[in-house]
């Protein structure tokens, strides 16, 4: 008889050829104390913060701090429910109401988090007789919510308008309603969907929908941080956007925003948001607060983009391989697993956090050094991370260019 | 689900034998019984690869939804038989 857990043991092998059993490892760090939005204390180190996804540095917005303790002493430390029972407070309607204000939609639902809001909408928007056609490096959450419903999925290549051309034109005959499903920005190499030709290729054909996941760009992309649609110029044409409160606002959550008359429906519907309890009072009041200051946070923005620079410049300079230009992520193409693992513990160990990413979790098989920016980073602090950079690169041997590699024939 | 049913034409299985060299890491015998996991040692992220290099050699797309039952290259032959049918 075959153990509970046999089947991960090639894994758990993988595991330990790659960290031993001694050392620190990403599955075993942890912040002791966070000491703001950039820096936490990490194994007694001062540890400059530059992986954690808050790019607009909002976690220690004052008029957000005062805003969850007011509902936390007002309404207690949980509500105990889900949306569809006991769990709706007004709150949670208003956060609503003002994400709608946010993108000028009409409707708006606000889930647990950014990984069930799409379990929840992937899952439910699709009947058995529909298509979805999605770009294949989305997010683990987008695969699970399809895997979920009872659609056709179909993957396009990356970022490869044609290809989705292509596929689309195979569909075109069959009856049933296609979804196209793309993210603003993704999360691992930091790069943007070519939306505008994405729009052009969906109104070829009939009953084509187009949902956005703005999880990476909402708050970074457009005037007032509606994210890639509004930097585009066509949130007209997409018609379903979903995101996430746990990066850019400052807190957890998630949520979907439509104009679709039917739209209320999927609150009778989805089981991620009926048969889940709703978020605490104190998180929906750091989300509104934060929703304002992110639509009125251009100067954050500017510095987002200015620091991104300055980190993509500074460790393309040091002749390393940088996935991608004027993005608040910017990734460091390590050449293989052993290699991207010493790298990453000399920089925890100088006293820089970075999230290790490794296949299957990157696209192409990449091994990479994923930083992401933060509005309040000084450039004092980003000068440091690229000397530690610099140093470390040269001790696990990259102080040259590295090649793209890919896991498989590419 | 390759014990009876229909079978797949040696065209079919040729193209897949061809595309399946650059994938064949473990230097398995590639027969129609071969099987993706077991013999081929693919995991989910050269299954993703490996299928859209099919994609493009037969012109179709092959939905996520059959992979499931996609154990063996037998398996896949069918299936590819049966998208290129539906496409025409």
């Amino acid at each position: 008889m075959a153990g509970l857990f046999d089947r991960f043991a090639p894994l758990m092998g993988q595991r330990d050829a790659l960290f031993g059993d001694s050392g620190v490892n990403p599955f075993s760090v942890k912040m002791d104390r966070v000491l703001s939005q950039t820096e936490a204390m990490i194994e007694g180190r001062r540890t400059i913060l530059v992986g954690t996804n808050n790019y607009l540095g909002l976690t220690f917005a004052p008029e957000a701090l005062k805003a969850a303790h007011d509902a936390l002493e007002a309404s207690g430390t949980g509500t105990t429910g889900s949306r569809m029972a006991n769990g709706t407070y007004s709150c949670h309607k208003g956060l609503e109401d003002t994400l709608c204000d946010f993108f000028g939609k009409e409707h708006a639902m606000v889930f647990s988090t950014g990984f069930l809001a799409n379990i929840g909408i992937l899952s439910t928007l699709m009947g058995p007789d529909d298509y979805i056609v999605m770009d294949a490096d989305c997010h683990a959450s987008i695969y699970d919510g399809v895997r979920g419903g009872s659609a056709q999925i179909i993957r396009f290549k990356h970022n490869d308008a044609a290809d989705l051309d292509k596929r689309l034109a195979r569909l075109a005959d069959k009856p049933g309603n296609k979804l196209i499903v793309i993210e603003g920005i993704y999360s691992m190499l930091g790069d943007k969907a070519p939306l505008a030709e994405i729009v052009a290729v969906k109104k070829k054909y009939e009953n084509v929908y187009l949902l956005s996941d703005e999880a990476h760009s909402l708050g970074v992309l457009g005037k007032y941080g509606r994210g890639l649609p509004e930097e585009v110029g066509c949130e007209d044409d997409v018609d379903f956007i979903v995101g996430t409160f746990s990066k850019s606002v400052g807190t957890v959550g998630g949520f979907c925003v439509s104009n679709h008359p039917d739209f209320e429906t999927l609150r009778l519907v989805c089981r991620a948001y009926i048969f889940t309890a709703s978020l605490p009072p104190s998180v929906v009041a750091s989300a509104t607060v934060n929703l304002g200051l992110v639509k009125n946070g251009g100067a954050l923005r500017k510095r987002l983009m200015r620091n991104a620079q300055q980190l993509h410049a500074g460790l393309t300079a040091i002749g390393l391989k940088v996935a991608s230009e004027n993005s608040p992520v910017v990734a460091v193409v390590a050449p293989d697993p052993q290699v991207a693992v010493a790298f990453w513990r000399g920089l925890i160990e100088a006293g820089v956090y970075v999230n290790l990413a490794l296949p299957p979790a990157t696209p192409y098989g990449y091994s990479l050094l994923r930083a992401s920016l933060c509005a309040a980073h000084t450039e004092e602090q980003l000068n440091k991370v690229i000397a530690i950079f610099a140093q470390v690169a040269a001790k696990v041997g990259l102080a040259a260019p590295v090649e793209h590699k890919r896991s498989a024939v590419g | 689900m390759n014990d009876s049913g229909p079978e797949p034409s040696a065209d079919t299985l040729a193209a897949l034998f061809e595309i399946l060299k650059s994938f064949n890491k473990t230097g398995a015998e590639l027969s129609p019984g071969t099987r993706f996991t077991e013999d081929l040692n693919f995991d989910s992220l050269v299954v993703m690869e490996f299928i859209a290099v099919v994609e493009d050699s037969f012109d179709i797309s092959v939905p996520l939804n059959i992979l499931p039952d996609v154990a063996t290259i037998k398996d896949l032959a069918i299936a590819v038989e049966k998208i290129v049918a539906a496409d025409k």
